[in-house]
């Protein structure tokens, strides 16, 4: 919706295509506070959120196809073909450029090798929030969430106001992963218990869910013998990570990053398939909503220089993860352009850090103190173009102060 | 007696997760290490009386889906989250609902409104 209003704004003819039966995407289940704080300088629900840009779409009157799925995707050529079924029925839709905004996935219990039995009662986190939020339909009453991540937590907090009967969130890691603000609100708040260093053996039950194994785990997660408990509960949840979506874009042809799972892009969010852009959770987790609508921007920027045949640099400078960085966007800077490249990284570390660019050579380039990083939060860094001209290579570091 | 206290609060109001060091003298309180303004008032308010906007849902009828979501205009005190959610239990409003429009005015007595977080038209 970002990257469409703002190319609508400037007068492109532009259709949105979403799958479900209204726009949104996610935000409608994320009915918790802390949105837009960058963007509009207060903390909004996700619905709250995504209605700003839903009022947007229909005061510029965008060509909104609901309930509609991509079959597939013509992209190799200077037109793009696309074609879609709806219940209008099969139809075509030919664009000079695409814009992929088709968000992430949530992980689930066969990625991380959980044994024992399938039964009736085992859920992943965003299906618990959609039930919970937008259904009203409480998965069960004796609750064991797996996973120390945002989602996890902010779904114990609703659980547990809600009136269950127990709830223990369980996690490998020493603390829990996902951020801080959410341990304090969801978890500390309200003394909801968790055991770190515990993961799951096994879950138990035929029908229903009965209980579950839970088995200590050292620093590598390697579980240790004689710790093993059974740990009786009708629901077992898991949030144990979210992965962009990046089937559809691999299946035109887009180079797929494998630290962040999402497609290579350059500085404009325009992936190896040229005119062929992505945004948001597709290209890495993001943990504000504000920067995944930020990527939007930049992405609409990029259509807009595509569009308009500007021209690319003779030879790309590779942007690569340096140490204590997890992720790195962009991959590549591609463009002739004035405006400073928004890069986004996860740090490996945590504490004060500054963030380092530089040059194959070592050079420092650029420099950016930073009073806290952890891996839970993505640091966003503007990289003046001055800054790198010239150089052959890009590399970001994180250095502990 | 002259008394200081400092204070190692996380602010909760965004995903930055500001960590805010809070010093009270007598009436006094100080806050550092905040990124915005939201992140110096709410350090004022946790040492003193710390408050939640409260997110939850109530049921709604003749709308697309059965639960409109809700959260209280303002943050409310922290040992009221409870009596918050327990107020909303039996609340039923019908569609069409518009955004920001007052579900529950002045909700189990804190003086703050609780609005709804989304359109909602009304189907069928």
């Amino acid at each position: 919706m970002a990257a469409a209003v703002k190319l609508a704004g400037k007068g492109y003819d532009v259709a949105l295509i979403e799958r479900k039966e209204e726009l949104g995407g996610i935000l409608d289940q994320c009915i918790h506070d802390g949105f837009g704080t960058k963007i509009f300088g207060k903390a909004l629900s996700g619905p709250e959120f995504a209605g700003y840009f839903i009022d947007e779409v229909s005061k510029l009157g965008l060509d909104v196809h609901l309930n509609t799925y991509v079959k597939s995707v013509n992209a190799g050529g200077d037109v793009k073909e696309l074609v879609t079924v709806s219940p209008r029925g099969v139809e075509r839709i030919k664009a000079r450029s695409i814009v992929y905004a088709i968000g992430c996935r949530e992980r689930h219990p066969f990625e991380i090798k959980v044994g024992g039995t399938r039964p009736a009662g085992v859920y992943t986190a965003g299906m618990v929030q959609r039930l919970v939020n937008l259904y009203g339909i409480l998965p069960g009453k004796r609750i064991l969430i797996v996973g120390g991540g945002d989602v996890g937590m902010i779904v114990a907090r609703h659980l547990y106001l809600e009136g269950v009967e127990s709830i223990t969130v369980v996690f490998p890691e020493e603390f829990f992963v996902g951020l801080p603000r959410n341990v304090q609100q969801c978890i500390l708040d309200f003394n909801i218990p968790f055991r770190p260093r515990t993961v799951v053996k096994e879950i138990v039950g035929k029908e229903r869910v009965e209980g579950a194994i839970l088995v200590k785990v050292d620093e590598n997660w390697r579980p240790i013998p004689g710790t093993e408990e059974f740990y009786p509960c009708d629901t077992v949840i898991f949030s144990v990570g979210l992965v962009p979506y990046a089937k559809k874009l691999r299946a035109i042809g887009a180079e797929i990053d494998p630290r962040t799972r999402g497609p290579v892009v350059n500085e404009f969010f325009e992936t190896t398939v040229r005119g062929v852009f992505a945004a948001g959770n597709l290209v890495q987790i993001f943990d504000y909503v504000d920067d995944a609508v930020e990527s939007a921007y930049i992405a609409a920027d990029g259509v807009e220089k595509y569009l308009a045949g500007e021209g690319r640099l003779d030879n790309p400078v590779p942007f690569k993860p340096g140490s204590n960085v997890r992720t790195l966007t962009p991959h590549r800077l591609e463009w002739k352009d004035e405006r400073p490249v928004v890069a986004f990284l996860r740090p490996a570390v945590e504490g004060r850090a500054w963030i380092i660019v530089r040059g194959g050579n070592g050079e420092i380039l650029k420099k950016e103190f930073r009073q806290y990083v952890r891996p839970s939060t993505l640091e966003r860094i503007e990289i003046p173009r001055e800054a790198i001209s010239g150089a052959e290579e890009v590399y970001v570091d994180v250095a502990r102060v | 007696m002259w008394m200081s206290r400092e204070y190692e609060v996380l602010c909760i109001r965004c995903p930055k997760g500001c960590r805010l060091r809070i010093t009270v003298e007598g009436n006094a309180v100080h806050v550092s290490g905040f990124a915005c303004l939201e992140g110096k008032r709410f350090g004022e308010e946790e040492v003193r009386n710390p408050k939640r906007v409260v997110t939850t849902t109530v049921r709604i009828l003749n709308a697309r889906y059965p639960r409109l979501p809700v959260r209280t205009a303002e943050p409310v005190p922290k040992d009221k989250i409870r009596d918050v959610i327990e107020a909303l239990k039996g609340v039923v409003v019908k569609a069409p609902v518009r955004r920001g429009q007052v579900i529950v005015k002045d909700v189990a007595g804190t003086g703050v409104d609780v609005i709804a977080e989304r359109d909602m038209e009304a189907v069928g």
